[in-house]
């Protein structure tokens, strides 16, 4: 009989090689879960060996950050369980014209820029407005949308505008580039910045701000959200034009132009067009610009370098 | 690790300004733990069941309750019933109450490690329970009670943290941290300096309780 040292070295060993099988095997059994709904109507190219894309193909499926507490962009449907909105279907489309599928997670305005950088997402889609700053951190494909800042206060509320806001207490996500925008235009104001707009929209209902301050389609998430039981409201003029952009590693140029060209043809076959009527359509006023017509130099001008941009 | 000094020298305001109302959400906690969790002590070691059973109860539920549940009581809950406290009023609120539940379980087991022939010879003296209580034991108590107050003291440093990431958006140093890093996508450096700060204060309270230790120690 072995001595009962070496008893307990056989079973560590023996421990050792279960967990590596275990690791090893995993792969082979997740890739694959369920094919594409609705057969392959897009054509998806090979790609490039070694291109960020073939990378991607590689993997087996896309890592999307998306917002889960944003209606209509990405928000968590509470029957469903899925994930949903604007940014989650314009994500399925490049999947679709990757060839993979997409998997989404959560990404909060805070750390989406890290997820991009550890390699945790390939992709962000999340209400993320182009700025020059940005740029300098990641790589932007897009517009895809175009919104604007605007201010949401309660219903019976006298704010009717920016001046209002002095004073009072305004509530914005961290991270955001509303942050600096309302330290601009309202500087007297108590600047109030959370993790999630979700937060806001409590702090909104309870009492505690006086007013939030977003893209006016978050804006409208939160109205909507909000229903009867808290009547919210939208007032003064457009604060900002925020293009949003879809958020690529830095430096991978191959991305950025199939990213690009895949909105291209979202914007031609009217993929885009439906998308946008399902989601904001629906909860918008008015006509909003067509992101077709901005090109990414303009986005990059309405938010020009402030800090640390390192023109690299 | 670029820019390591450059993201403090050019955000110095911000970092200071949050350091500072961590300092004063610190202080106001601390008073407000080092107050209830005295008295809450005291009734826990207290010889009246009565007394005993409403400290307990008092301890079991701060100690039981997440402050970050807390925080959304105090400052969303109470706020919908129509009592809106300022953010800093709640934060130092849930903060102070939540560490007093600790700070009177390690009073009552300091007061139950000074000896029992204590109690005995004061009451025999002709002191009352109270003056007992205020004069002989407590006073004693307090010697073994420095290190896990000191203890308490830096989680309770750490835990407000937890304020700053919360509902209650004070600008406290991590708050400011995370405008900070986002502003200027420099997100390790910026920690690195948030963590010396909270470093910095962590360290004056282990200072300050070894320096009490000394002075307190009984020569043996």
């Amino acid at each position: 009989m072995l001595g009962n040292k070496n008893w307990r070295v056989l079973l560590a060993l023996l421990a050792v090689v279960a967990m590596l099988g275990a690791a090893c095997g995993g792969d082979d059994a997740d890739t694959d879960a369920g094919g594409s709904e609705g057969g392959d109507e897009i054509e998806h190219e090979e790609f490039e060996e070694g291109s960020t894309m073939a990378k991607i193909v590689e993997k087996g499926e896309v890592t999307i950050g998306v917002k889960f507490d944003v209606p209509p962009f990405g928000f968590e449907n509470p029957q469903s369980g899925e994930v949903e909105g604007f940014d989650v279907d314009m994500g399925k489309y490049i999947a679709e014209h990757l060839g993979v599928e997409p998997k989404f997670v959560e990404a909060i305005s805070d750390n989406r820029i890290p997820f991009l950088q550890d390699g945790t997402v390939d992709i962000i889609l999340s209400t993320m407005t182009i700025t020059t700053d940005r740029e300098a951190e990641i790589d932007f494909a897009g517009p895809y949308f175009i919104a604007n800042g605007r201010i949401l206060v309660p219903e019976d509320s006298d704010i009717a505008g920016i001046e209002d806001l002095t004073g009072k207490k305004v509530c914005t996500a961290i991270g955001s580039t509303y942050e600096s925008t309302l330290k601009e235009q309202a500087p007297e104001a108590d600047l109030k910045t959370v993790e999630a707009y979700s937060d806001c929209l409590t702090l909104i209902q309870n009492g505690q701000v006086d007013a939030v301050s977003t893209d006016n389609v978050i804006l409208t998430g939160m109205i909507i959200q909000s229903g009867e039981d808290f009547p919210l409201k939208l007032v003064g003029d457009n604060l900002t034009t925020e293009p949003y952009g879809v958020g690529l590693p830095n430096k991978t140029d191959d991305m950025r132009e199939f990213v690009n060209g895949v909105l291209q043809d979202s914007f031609d076959d009217g993929t885009w067009q439906s998308i946008y009527d399902e989601w904001v359509g629906q909860f918008v006023e008015g006509e909003p610009e067509h992101p077709e017509d901005f090109t990414l130099d303009d986005a990059l001008k309405l938010f020009p370098c402030s800090e640390f941009c390192d023109k690299k | 690790m670029g820019d390591l000094f450059a993201i403090l020298t050019r955000n110095f305001d911000s970092f200071s300004a949050g350091f500072l109302t961590t300092c004063r959400l610190v202080f106001v906690s601390f008073a407000i733990a080092m107050a209830v969790g005295t008295l809450i002590g005291g009734l826990r070691a207290a010889p009246s069941k009565a007394l005993n059973r409403i400290g307990a109860i008092y301890v079991e539920f701060f100690r039981n309750i997440p402050l970050l549940v807390l925080i959304y009581i105090v400052y969303d809950g109470l706020a919908r019933g129509g009592l809106r406290l300022s953010a800093f009023v709640a934060g130092t609120l849930c903060l102070g109450l939540y560490t007093a539940a600790y700070v009177a379980e390690s009073i009552r087991s300091g007061v139950f490690a000074v000896g029992k022939g204590q109690f005995d010879a004061a009451l025999s003296l002709g002191f009352t329970q109270g003056e007992t209580l205020r004069k002989i034991v407590l006073p004693q108590a307090i010697r073994t009670v420095i290190p896990p107050l000191g203890n308490l003291t830096i989680a309770m440093i750490k835990n407000s943290a937890i304020l700053g990431g919360s509902l209650l958006a004070i600008n406290d140093l991590l708050l400011n941290g995370r405008l900070i890093a986002n502003n200027n996508a420099r997100y390790v450096q910026t920690f690195f300096w948030a963590a010396v700060g909270y470093l910095i204060l962590t360290g004056a309270a282990t200072i300050a309780v070894r320096v009490l230790e000394k002075r307190l120690v009984i020569k043996r």
